[in-house]
């Protein structure tokens, strides 16, 4: 008789433990300690922390202060992926400009592009029309050009994989075509790979 | 016999132990060039384990030449082995509101045993005035 009572007992608990530990689908924080790791790519938190390593590095340098008419109007040049993954460098670009623009220190051209493309063509259309129409020219040549790298190391040895992530920006005066600000951020991952299996 | 067995146990030990800890010497000006302005600052320890072990030396600031305040904190590892942490910055403006940062990030670190290392942060933008640290053992 106990022995049926405690066995229903543990046949009601051993469901909430064992549902308890499988992993259910939930959010965490963009690039925070829960995030995954991954030494063979380029994760979320890596371009948060490039981007905010170039981000303080540049603000603090005050070249953006040195423009004639503040804040400086700066264009994205080419980003260069030296990777061996496909990576959107607008993960790395976009949490720049934002950070540059809330700082009030610049803005970025969305009508001019490399190659004359431009990221708004609306906006570069409507430019246009407005400048024939005014007979005046209402674009503002950009005061700095935004360009870069990133480039992937790897190395081996054993089990243990190691990936080093080089994040490289130039800002460029187009006065003068100087870079006038460089910056490098370079993220390091180690783990170690499985004996078995891939 | 116990003997045979204990010399080679008590060796391997040692080597294990001397492997995990680290140590530092520096040297450095004595003459100071540059000083500091210090910022006196306010703790809130829940972790005292790593407070312990990580601990917060100082914290001195200044201005950037674009008016953005710049925070560093100095650290010292009183063990003799390394010590992985994370820290992400916080920024206040006049009224004591959050400034949102978009890219804030949970910064990794490790210092070694016995290191003194400094991290920095810039305010992302002229309106912040305050800031906060926080500190988690990874």
């Amino acid at each position: 008789m106990k022995k049926n009572v405690i066995l229903s007992l543990l046949a009601a608990v051993l469901p909430l433990i064992v549902g308890g530990c499988g992993s259910q689908a939930h959010y965490i924080q963009t690039g925070g300690r829960e995030s995954v790791v991954t030494v063979s790519g380029i994760n979320i938190q890596d371009f948060i922390q490039a981007a905010d390593a170039a981000t303080s590095d540049l603000l603090a340098s005050g070249k953006l202060d040195k423009v004639a008419n503040p804040p400086a109007v700066l264009a994205i040049s080419r980003i260069i992926n030296n990777t061996g993954q496909q990576i959107d460098t607008d993960l790395l670009t976009k949490k720049i400009r934002v950070a540059l623009l809330n700082s009030g220190k610049a803005q970025t051209t969305t009508t001019m592009g490399l190659g004359g493309t431009a990221e708004d063509p609306m906006a570069k259309g409507l430019q246009q029309e407005a400048e024939f129409k005014s007979d005046q020219k209402a674009t503002r040549t950009p005061d700095f050009t935004l360009s870069g790298k990133i480039i992937e190391t790897v190395a081996r040895t054993g089990n243990t994989s190691q990936s080093t992530y080089s994040f490289q920006l130039s800002l460029t005066d187009t006065q003068t075509g100087l870079a006038v600000w460089e910056g490098e951020k370079e993220i390091t991952k180690q783990g170690s790979r499985p004996t078995v299996g891939f | 016999m116990k003997t045979r067995i204990f010399l080679p146990l008590a060796g391997v030990l040692l080597l294990a132990v001397s492997g995990c800890r680290t140590s530092m010497n520096t040297v450095e000006n004595a003459q100071k060039e540059g000083q500091r302005q210090m910022v006196s600052d306010q703790r809130v320890v829940t972790d005292a384990s790593l407070a312990d072990k990580v601990s917060v030396v100082g914290v001195n600031q200044a201005m950037t030449p674009g008016g953005l305040l710049k925070i560093q904190i100095e650290l010292l590892n009183r063990r003799h082995s390394l010590q992985r942490f994370s820290y992400q910055f916080e920024w206040f403006d006049a009224n004591g509101m959050q400034v949102n940062n978009v890219a804030s990030p949970t910064v990794p670190s490790q210092i070694d045993g016995g290191e003194d290392k400094f991290i920095t942060s810039v305010a992302p933008t002229p309106t912040c005035k305050d800031f906060r640290v926080k500190f988690v053992e990874n």
